[in-house]
């Protein structure tokens, strides 16, 4: 589903390499975490994912598209296929919770019929029923990112990415959030998670991959945060 | 293509940037509308001139009694044999078509007419007016060649060209419309300039929307389409103005000069120039919009 062969990844002006000789292969259906310390390289392995930046070398190979070879024009249709969620949620404030999930499926010209069928469906899922009219304000930050967590899957993708999800949540919200993504990894999409929450890593027992300045040190299946915490 | 999604999204923007919005639209309404007058002058020029070459003549003017032009100085009035010789040679030329002539009593009449001076109609006399022929050519181009071949006859006093006097009037107007379309590319400078400012404006206050938009994977055309649309509306609201405007120019000023210019514009020219000005309106706003949006808009 996700395949990093190689790939090496310098900014601009910097001399170190953000990611340096990775390699990766994520299959269909699995739940990963990206582990490490800030600056390690997670945020920039999603990014690379999306095609928001693009390697200096090496092949990405994303749910079966070979990224160099995808055209600019053809990028939307990839995005369609992988959902994200950030660790400030980034939910529209003049909306509310309904409206939030119906704009990913308006703007991608979804019609409306179908929009009015899936977006309660979804709410449902992440556990917001009966709450599709509070605007974000009025939700609290496990809620909010459970909106954003229906915004990224209300369109089925074949991959969720999720970038520090729990980051400004509290601990026990945050099993909340993980209960989530668990539900939606087991409808059979690919979750690709980057975090530091120790905690959540050691109980969900999944596949942890760390980097460090760039290179991956670990990749264990069931794996835990790390032997130093 | 959801197109209550791009409308309600223009609609949003437009009214968050309302003081540049009414910029832009007068801006483009005052360009179009100097542009348009620039046209519709050029059009007015050109249906006179093709009005006034079959009419132009040369005036032949002949020496007095007491004529103060250097050809007559020494001599008296023109005789009689004199004005039958050059009129054979006047009509001998192969340029003229036909050549009339003027004695002191038709001028005096049409001088009457012309002149609203007073004081310079009541101390005038018949006898003071010049006798004149006046020649028609075949081919107005040939006026100056003609005029320089007779300006040696005897008892020739003074030859008029009135293809100079027009073409001066012509000069005129030709400046007034170059004016006109010097200010108007000024204005379109600055209206693209505002136009910029304006998508500018309406990308950053927009940029969670159009971040969402991209992250979930809209196509380029559904994030841009709402600003170019801004763009459009802008324009097309301006060029309204401007086509009013260019109505009640034809209204107050081609119609005013009417009785003094054979052959005013018509409608139909107006109802063109307005659509073309409109058209390069529209044109120019979205042209505009987009080349700001690939700066400012990262897709």
């Amino acid at each position: 589903m996700i395949h990093f062969d190689n790939v090496t990844k310098v900014y601009a002006n910097q001399n170190r390499p953000a990611l340096d000789h990775v390699s990766v292969d994520v299959d269909k259906g699995e739940f990963v975490f990206l582990v490490g310390p800030s600056g390690s390289g997670k945020s920039t392995f999603l990014r690379l994912v999306l095609k928001e930046e693009r390697p200096n070398s090496g092949s990405i190979h994303v749910a079966g598209k070979d990224l160099a070879r995808l055209s600019n024009f053809k990028v939307p249709h990839l995005r369609r296929r992988i959902g994200c969620v950030f660790q400030d949620f980034r939910l529209l404030p003049n909306k509310n919770v309904y409206e939030n999930v119906a704009f990913a499926l308006e703007v991608i010209g979804k019609p409306r019929r179908f929009i009015r069928k899936v977006v309660p469906e979804v709410i449902e899922l992440v556990g917001l029923e009966g709450k599709a009219h509070r605007m974000p304000e009025e939700l609290s930050g496990g809620e909010q990112q459970r909106v954003a967590m229906a915004r990224a899957f209300v369109n089925r993708p074949m991959i969720l990415l999720a970038d520090e999800p729990t980051g400004n949540i509290d601990p026990a919200t945050s099993i909340g959030i993980m209960k989530v993504l668990d539900r939606i990894n087991r409808t059979g999409t690919t979750v690709l998670m980057a975090t530091h929450d120790a905690a959540i890593v050691d109980s969900m027992r999944k596949r942890v991959v760390e980097l460090e300045d760039g290179k991956i040190v670990r990749d264990q299946s069931r794996g835990v945060y790390g032997q130093a915490y | 293509m959801r197109a209550n999604f791009i409308f309600s999204e223009v609609w949003i923007g437009l009214r968050r940037n309302l003081t540049m919005t009414i910029a832009v639209i007068v801006t483009v309404a005052v360009g179009m509308a100097l542009l348009g007058v620039g046209l519709m002058i050029n059009s007015q020029v050109s249906r006179l001139t093709s009005y006034w070459t079959d009419k132009v003549e040369l005036s032949v003017y002949l020496c007095t009694d007491k004529s103060p032009f250097p050809a007559c100085k020494n001599r008296g009035a023109v005789t009689e044999a004199e004005k039958t010789s050059l009129k054979q040679t006047i009509q001998a030329m192969p340029d003229v078509e036909r050549v009339e002539f003027e004695d002191q009593a038709q001028a005096y009449k049409n001088f009457q007419e012309s002149d609203s001076n007073k004081l310079l109609l009541s101390v005038t006399r018949v006898e003071d007016m010049p006798e004149s022929f006046r020649v028609k050519l075949k081919d107005p181009d040939k006026a100056a060649a003609v005029a320089d071949s007779l300006s040696g006859q005897p008892a020739v006093s003074r030859i008029i060209n009135q293809r100079v006097l027009l073409d001066s009037v012509f000069g005129f107007m030709g400046k007034l419309r170059n004016m006109a379309l010097g200010v108007a590319i000024l204005m379109v400078f600055a209206a693209t300039l505002l136009i910029g400012n304006t998508v500018r404006l309406s990308a950053y206050n927009r940029r969670r929307e159009t971040g969402i938009m991209r992250l979930v994977g809209a196509s380029n055309i559904y994030i841009q389409l709402p600003f170019v649309m801004e763009g459009l509306i802008a324009g097309l609201i301006g060029g309204v103005f401007a086509g009013v405007l260019l109505i009640i120019t034809k209204i107050l000023v081609f119609e005013g000069i009417q009785m003094y210019m054979q052959n005013p514009i018509g409608w139909d020219t107006v109802a063109g120039v307005i659509t073309l000005t409109m058209v390069i309106g529209v044109l120019i706003c979205v042209l505009a919009s987009f080349i700001t949006l690939r700066r400012y808009l990262r897709v």
